[in-house]
C-alpha cells in the first residue's frame, strides 16, 4: 500500500445533497461508507529547457497528483455500523456492505454529529486508523502510469453549528488520513454540478449502470420449425431469446428485445423513433421503480418508529 | 413545548461522576445532539489537570442508549489517541480498555473512563515535553522525575509561544493533621505551577520560568497563599536547587501558622470573663468569634473577625443591634470598626479589657445610631 497525497477531494453535487439530506432528517447521529475511485492526473509541465533538466519532471513523477472521487455512500441511520465502541471494525460486516458495490472501491467513511466540534473525536480517530491499515480494502488508482495502491483514508465529517443559526446550517470538513505521520490532513472539497463550467470534471465520472451487452440480431424462430434437427437448437435459441428479454425488463418496461434489430443496420431506417421509445419505456421503468422504493421506504420507516419506541423504553426516556 | 429533561441513564453517570469523582470535575455546559432538541446528551467537562483546565465533550446519542459516549479532545491534542492499538474485533491483543464492553445501566463507568484518559493524558502530555528539543529542558527533566504526582503540560499554538509548565506537589506533611479537630474532608495540596518557555536557541543565561503558588482553597483559613513571597529564582538555578529552599521556607511558615491559632484561641478565651461565653466562634481555626451583651436595657452582639495575621495586624469589629430592624427585616448593623485602642503587645487580659472599657462607651454611639436609622425609617 502506498502512503500518497490526495492533492483534493471531489464529490458531486447530488451526493453531497443527499448525504446532507440524509444527515438532517435523521433523528441522531449518522456515519456511512463512500464509495469512487482515485484517478491520477497528468501533471503537464512544458519545460523550454532542455531535456537534461526533466529533474523536475521526474520528481512530479515521484509525488503524482491524484484527485479523490466521492460518486455514492452507504449511510445507515444510527452510528457504530460497522465499527464498535472502542473504534474496533467489524470486518464482517464491512465486507457484506462492500459486496454490493463491486465496481466502486471504498474510499473511506463519513461521520455526522449535530452540535459538535469540527474535528475528529477519539473513535473516529481509532476508526479512520483502523480502516486505512486495512490491505484487503485497498484499491488501484485509476489512469496511473505506475501502479499504485490506496487503502481508504478519506473521512469526511459533517457537523451543525453549535447555536441554531439561520445562515448556515450544516459544516463539514473532508480528510485524508496519512498512515506515515498518523495525522488528519484536511483537503478541499470540490462540489463537481451538471453545467457548462463543469463538463471538464466530469471525465472522471463513468455510469454505475451501464446498458447490457445484447444481440442486435436475432432469427424469428418459426423459420426454424421445419427443420427437426434444429429442435433442440430452436429450444436454445428460446432460451436465450427469453434470457435477453428479461435482462432487458431490467432496463425498460414492455420493450420486445425484437425491436433491437431494428436499431442497426438495414433496418434503422426509423431509428430515432425506436430510440425514443425505448428511452421513454426505460423512464416508465425507472418510474416503477420509483413506486417501489416509496412502498419499501413507507415500511422500513414504520420500522424504524417502532425500534425507536424500543429503545426510547430501553433508555427509560418514556 | 419541550422541556429539556436528561436521559435516565446518561443522568446516572453524570451524577455519579460529579459526586464520586476524586478531582473537582464541573460540566459547563449540556447541549441536545438530537432533532428535537428536548433531550441533552452531550456536555463538555472542565477537568483539572496541571493546575489549570482541559475541557473534553463528552458525546452521548439518547437515541442509541446501549451505546458507549464518545470524546472529543481539545483542538491542540488532534495527536492524542489513547486507543490507538485497538486490533480487530476479537483480536486477542487488544488490550481491553474501559470502552470495549460498555455497560450503559452501570453508573461508576463514566467516571472510570474519564479516569482513565486522564491517565493515558497524563503519559502523552510527559512524552510530548520529553520529545522538546531544548537541553536545559531535557535537564530540568531529569532531576525532578523522581518525584511522584508531577503533571506537565506542553502548550504550543499559533498565537501562543511554546511553553512547557509543571505542576509540582510540595510538602509531603500532611496539614491536616497538624490542625487539631481538622474539619477538612479532603487532604490540603499545596503546588509550585512553573512555566519554561522553550528556547530552542542557546542562551547563555537561561530565562527564570513563571512560578505560581497553587493551593486547594480551603487551606486560606489558615495560611494565606497569596500571602506568601516566593524567594527569587537566582540566575542559573534550576528546579533541583529551587525546590528544597521554597519548601523549608513554606514549611516554617505554615508552623507558624499553625500556633497561631493558639494566640487566637487564647484571646478569644480572654474575652469570656468579660462578654460571658461567645454565642458563635470558631473552634478550629479561631478565625470569629460573637458574644451577646447589654448596656441597660439595649441588647447587641458584639463579632469579632480575626486575621490571620493577628495579633500584628487589629482584629475586626462589629456591632448588631438584637431589638433594631431594617425594613428587609434584618438587624441593624454597625459599620466594621476600626478606630479603637489597640497593641499587639498587651497581653490578652489586657487586650479584652481595653475592648470592654472601649465598648462601654461605644455601644451608646451605637444605639443612637440604631435609633436613628429606626427614624428614617418611619
Amino acid at each position: 500500500m502506498d502512503d500518497l497525497p490526495l492533492q483534493k477531494i471531489q464529490i458531486s453535487g447530488p451526493t453531497l445533497a443527499s448525504l446532507l439530506q440524509r444527515f438532517s432528517s435523521s433523528p441522531g447521529d449518522v456515519d456511512g461508507l463512500l464509495f469512487g475511485r482515485v484517478t491520477h492526473i497528468a501533471a503537464t509541465t512544458f519545460a523550454d529547457d532542455d531535456p537534461t533538466t526533466t529533474v523536475a519532471a521526474s520528481s512530479s513523477f515521484d509525488s503524482p497528483t491524484l484527485i479523490a472521487t466521492i460518486t455514492s455512500f452507504i449511510c445507515s441511520n444510527s452510528n457504530s455500523t460497522f465499527y464498535d465502541s472502542a473504534g474496533r471494525l467489524n470486518l464482517l460486516s464491512l465486507r457484506r456492505i462492500c459486496s454490493d458495490n463491486q465496481t466502486l472501491s471504498l474510499l473511506g467513511w463519513f461521520s455526522g454529529r449535530r452540535k459538535t466540534p469540527l474535528r475528529p473525536s477519539m473513535r473516529e480517530s481509532a476508526v479512520t486508523s483502523s480502516l486505512s491499515s486495512k490491505i484487503q480494502f485497498a484499491f488501484q488508482v485509476e489512469n496511473s502510469p505506475k501502479s499504485y495502491t490506496l487503502s481508504p483514508c478519506v473521512f469526511l465529517l459533517l457537523t451543525t453549528p453549535f447555536h441554531d443559526q439561520l445562515i448556515h446550517t450544516h459544516e463539514y470538513r473532508a480528510y485524508q488520513f496519512r498512515l506515515s505521520t498518523e495525522f488528519f490532513e484536511p483537503k478541499t472539497l470540490d462540489v463537481v454540478n451538471i453545467g457548462p463550467a463543469f463538463r471538464g470534471h466530469y471525465g472522471a465520472f463513468c455510469p454505475n449502470s451501464q446498458f447490457p451487452m445484447l444481440p442486435c440480431e436475432l432469427r424469428v424462430s418459426s423459420s426454424m420449425a421445419e427443420d427437426g434437427n434444429c429442435e433442440s437448437e430452436s429450444l436454445k435459441s428460446m432460451k436465450r431469446v427469453s434470457e435477453d428479454q428479461r435482462v432487458l425488463d431490467m432496463y425498460a418496461e414492455d420493450f420486445d428485445v425484437g425491436r433491437l434489430n431494428r436499431l442497426i443496420g438495414s433496418d434503422a431506417a426509423n431509428y430515432t423513433g425506436e430510440l425514443e421509445d425505448m428511452y421513454k419505456k426505460m423512464l416508465a421503468k425507472l418510474e416503477g421503480l420509483a413506486r417501489l422504493v416509496e412502498k419499501s421506504s413507507a415500511r422500513v420507516l414504520e420500522q424504524e418508529n417502532h425500534n425507536m419506541k424500543l429503545r426510547c423504553r430501553v433508555a427509560g426516556l418514556e | 413545548m419541550a422541556i429539556d429533561t436528561v436521559p435516565p441513564l446518561i443522568a446516572a453517570q453524570l451524577n455519579y461522576l460529579l459526586s464520586h469523582s476524586p478531582l473537582p470535575i464541573k460540566v459547563e455546559q449540556m447541549w441536545s445532539g438530537s432533532k428535537n432538541h428536548g433531550l441533552l446528551d452531550r456536555f463538555t467537562l472542565v477537568i483539572p489537570f496541571c493546575l489549570d483546565y482541559i475541557r473534553w465533550d463528552v458525546i452521548y446519542n439518547a437515541l442509541y442508549p446501549l451505546a458507549a459516549p464518545d470524546i472529543i479532545f481539545g483542538p491542540e491534542d488532534e495527536s492524542f489517541r489513547p486507543y490507538y492499538a485497538a486490533g480487530e474485533e476479537g483480536d486477542l491483543k487488544s488490550p481491553k480498555n474501559s470502552m470495549s464492553d460498555w455497560n450503559c445501566k452501570d453508573p461508576t463507568r463514566l467516571l472510570s473512563l474519564i479516569l482513565e484518559l486522564r491517565e493515558l493524558y497524563m503519559t502523552y502530555q510527559r512524552k510530548r515535553v520529553g520529545e522538546v528539543e531544548d537541553e536545559r529542558l531535557k535537564f530540568e527533566l531529569s532531576t525532578i522525575v523522581s518525584r511522584e504526582g508531577i503533571e506537565m503540560y506542553m502548550s504550543s499554538g499559533i498565537e501562543k509561544t511554546e511553553e512547557v509548565k509543571f505542576a509540582l506537589p510540595l510538602l509531603g506533611v500532611d496539614i491536616n493533621k497538624m490542625v487539631t479537630g481538622c474539619p477538612w474532608r479532603q487532604k490540603q495540596k499545596i503546588f509550585l505551577q512553573v512555566i519554561f518557555p522553550v528556547g530552542r536557541k542557546y542562551m547563555s543565561t537561561p530565562s527564570a520560568p513563571r512560578l505560581k503558588l497553587v493551593a486547594s482553597p480551603e487551606l486560606k483559613a489558615l495560611f494565606s497563599i497569596e500571602d506568601f513571597r516566593l524567594p527569587s529564582w537566582l540566575d542559573g538555578m534550576c528546579m533541583a536547587e529551587y525546590l528544597p529552599i521554597l519548601e523549608g521556607l513554606l514549611q516554617s511558615q505554615i508552623v507558624d501558622a499553625v500556633s497561631s491559632i493558639d494566640v487566637r484561641r487564647k484571646f478569644i478565651v480572654a474575652l469570656a470573663p468579660l462578654f460571658g461565653r461567645p454565642v458563635e466562634a470558631d473552634p478550629v481555626f479561631c478565625r470569629k468569634a460573637a458574644f451577646l451583651t447589654s448596656s441597660g436595657v439595649f441588647t447587641f452582639l458584639v463579632h469579632f473577625s480575626l486575621p490571620l495575621q493577628f495579633p500584628k495586624q487589629q482584629p475586626g469589629l462589629m456591632l448588631q443591634s438584637s431589638q433594631h430592624f431594617n425594613p428587609s427585616g434584618a438587624p441593624v448593623k454597625s459599620p466594621v470598626i476600626t478606630e479603637f485602642p489597640w497593641s499587639p503587645r498587651w497581653e490578652s487580659s489586657e487586650m479584652a479589657e481595653r475592648f470592654f472599657d472601649y465598648l462601654v462607651e461605644e455601644c451608646l454611639n451605637f444605639k443612637k445610631y440604631c435609633n436613628e436609622s429606626l427614624l428614617q425609617q418611619r
